[in-house]
């Protein structure tokens, strides 16, 4: 079992173009990859800036791109988490008020031991009890965001050590803020996880078909507790982070996290039914939203705007997904037959 | 093999295009060393024009920006200003990034409209650090912050709460009243300045005025509605004298879940903030006895000429200006005047 796609090309593939073909075909992230080229292509004409202030970029890319690369876990298996905007809100108030009552390091574990909780809860309602994890994870939505609001008592609480804040907001290493160090780091730990480990490895299997990963001694509840604890621990990260970078925690925070992840996901050619997709497509697709987003924001395009561009490469993400194209054909084919018909009678 | 490879290509990429573009950023900057000379020279022929971020948290997704923004850009055209306008849709880590690309993009200004007052602190910083003026417009910073901004024009929400709780004390007289209040969105410092003003107001000059229970709203009439029914039902219909909403459009939700009671709200003291075209016309009907006119023209237009007088040396380098919007207290008495005449 790998994490790529396996779909049938036929014989084998010779030359270099064949071989070409069938990475491509074995692939997710090619028509990410594509659309990335394309957004690069736009952004290098029209905003030169988003490259030159580079590490502003990658910034907005980690901002994205962190919660996406959890709910990628989720994915990967055909469950959702809807719950990782108010996990992300809820751990960022307790590292604060926690950090402002005694340090930094006990804000920073209560906020991650949050994160465990709440993905236990999630992951427990969604393979034990056996409720849709989109039901499942909305009502824990609701719940953590009402919880952050009663924690903080209804208004943004303010990290005392500010100067610590400040500087974890400074680059730590070249132009790279420690936010973006840590977004490649856990880029990396669960790209190894889902392509090395064998549980990692058996995610796509357990979203591809959940039967026959079961007839297959698959253990399904235990990954989709580890799906769903690597979505909540990276949620409870970004939350830390965004505290710890603003100086404040705002009960409200993360509340264009949600669609932007899953937008970040679904560009990076992951398919919301499971069994197909792959982190890389997720880092790609962060990576596209968040160059178009830094240019449209400098370009000074209102969100109307901007959300008719993003929407527009959802759409073109998801259209042109082969299934959706074969799909697309075929039912182009059948009217086509169905007229050529009529005429001939 | 071809995994490993698949995996660490992405990596490899990135790798090789933040040294490449490392390299750019180097030559850009020395490239915008020159463009700045060249401007500087020419300014003596031509007139001067300026580039500004205005980094705000609405506009025409609300009714509010809806005005706002078309009289800060037509005060930008008038005083030649080129304006880059965001929309953080009050979130304030959007915010935060936003002010990053203005921060990076190295303009002559930046307005400042805090999407959450407590996270603006590092945007400051960065502004400062980077040589870039900061001034900020509708909601002023916190105390500890203002040291890194060059001026503030917007309303005085703090005093917006004060007006309409006097209006509320003028109303009540002696008499003991019970009221509920309902404040705006929870975390927003306009929010917390008025809910601060009233309650300060009124523990001052009427104390006879008691704040049975206060709930947060998100500023919309139909949330404010459910959440003043709620607060009927447990405080008991009989047991209230009064309401207090943070904004007409509260206001407007608080009456129409008086008025599903089967009572009149003209009978109860109910007072607001706004003069929206929502609220005046409910003070001039008698449902709402007072509210405190905004401007949101004025506000938008006020940032931008505040932003002018910061880059034209107007306001000398380490001063502070601050421009309060005038709070008039519209009641049945004026509401119907034209200088109080609602714009949104």
């Amino acid at each position: 079992m790998t994490n790529q796609t396996v779909i049938k090309v036929g014989s084998t593939a010779t030359g270099f173009w064949g071989k070409f073909r069938t990475v491509l075909a074995r692939r997710t992230e090619g028509r990410a990859i594509v659309l990335f080229a394309i957004i690069a292509t736009f952004v290098t004409v029209s905003q030169p800036l988003v490259f030159t202030a580079y590490q502003v970029t990658l910034g907005r890319i980690a901002l994205i791109g962190l919660v996406a690369l959890g709910l990628t876990a989720v994915i990967l298996m055909g469950e959702l988490d809807l719950s990782v905007a108010s996990t992300l809100a809820v751990s960022g108030v307790i590292a604060v008020t926690v950090a402002n009552q005694t340090n930094m390091a006990i804000g920073v574990l209560a906020a991650l031991a949050a994160g465990v909780v709440v993905s236990l809860i999630n992951a427990f309602f969604v393979a034990i009890v056996g409720i849709n994890s989109f039901i499942a994870t909305l009502g824990m939505l609701f719940a953590l965001r009402g919880m952050a609001f009663v924690i903080s008592d209804e208004a943004p609480v303010k990290l005392e050590n500010t100067d610590l804040g400040i500087a974890f907001g400074q680059p730590l290493l070249g132009p790279l803020t420690p936010r973006i160090l840590i977004f490649f780091l856990i880029f990396i730990a669960i790209q190894i996880f889902v392509s090395r480990v064998k549980a990692g490895r058996e995610f796509l299997a357990v979203g591809g078909n959940r039967q026959a990963a079961y007839d297959a001694g698959i253990p399904v509840k235990r990954r989709i507790f580890t799906g769903f604890i690597i979505s909540g621990v990276v949620a409870a990260i970004a939350g830390i982070i965004n505290a710890v970078e603003r100086t404040s925690a705002d009960p409200t925070s993360g509340s264009t996290v949600l669609l932007a992840s899953f937008a970040a996901a679904i560009i990076g050619g992951n398919y919301l039914k499971g069994g197909k997709g792959s982190i890389v497509g997720t880092l790609i697709g962060a990576a596209s939203l968040g160059m178009l987003q830094v240019a449209l924001t400098i370009s000074g395009v209102q969100i109307p705007i901007q959300e008719i561009f993003i929407g527009g490469i959802l759409l073109i993400a998801v259209i042109t997904d082969p299934s959706s194209l074969r799909a697309v054909w075929g039912s182009l084919s059948t009217t086509f037959q169905g007229i050529k018909n009529s005429l001939a009678k | 093999m071809r995994k490993s490879r698949l995996v660490l290509a992405p990596a490899v990429m990135l790798a090789a295009a933040a040294l490449v573009l490392s390299g750019c950023a180097a030559a850009e900057e020395e490239t915008t060393t020159d463009a700045g000379s060249t401007t500087t020279d020419s300014t003596e022929e031509v007139a001067e024009t300026y580039e500004v971020f205005a980094l705000l948290p609405q506009g025409s997704d609300q009714a509010y920006g809806t005005f706002y923004v078309p009289a800060m850009e037509a005060a930008a055209a008038e005083l030649g200003i080129n304006l880059t306008i965001t929309n953080s849709q009050y979130d304030g880590d959007k915010q935060a990034s936003e002010c990053e690309i203005a921060v990076a993009a190295k303009p002559d200004g930046i307005i400042l409209w805090p999407a959450v007052g407590d996270a603006v602190r590092p945007c400051l910083e960065a502004a400062e650090a980077a040589g870039i003026p900061v001034t900020v417009t509708n909601s002023d910073l916190f105390d500890a912050d203002k040291a890194l901004s060059r001026g503030y024009s917007g309303p005085d929400t703090y005093g917006q709460g004060v007006s309409s709780a006097e209006i509320m004390c003028e109303l009540v007289g002696d008499t003991p009243v019970n009221i509920i209040q309902l404040n705006g969105a929870p975390g927003n410092s306009t929010a917390i300045d008025r809910d601060n003003g009233f309650t300060d107001t009124v523990a001052a000059n009427c104390p006879n005025v008691t704040i049975l229970q206060e709930e947060s709203t998100d500023w919309t009439k139909a949330t404010a509605q459910q959440v003043a029914s709620e607060m009927i039902t447990a405080q008991g219909i009989d047991n209230i004298g009064g309401i207090y909403a943070a904004d007409d459009s509260i206001a407007a939700g608080a009456i129409a879940a008086l008025e599903s009671r089967g009572v009149v709200a003209a009978d109860y003291f109910i007072t607001s903030i706004g003069n929206t075209f929502l609220g005046n016309p409910l003070v001039v009907a008698g449902s709402l006895d007072g509210t405190v006119f905004q401007s949101s023209s004025w506000d938008g237009e006020n940032a931008t000429r505040l932003m002018y007088a910061v880059l034209t040396g107007e306001i000398a380098a380490g001063e502070r200006e601050v421009k309060f919007m005038p709070s008039v207290k519209v009641t049945a008495g004026n509401a119907s005047d034209a200088d109080v005449a609602p714009e949104w």
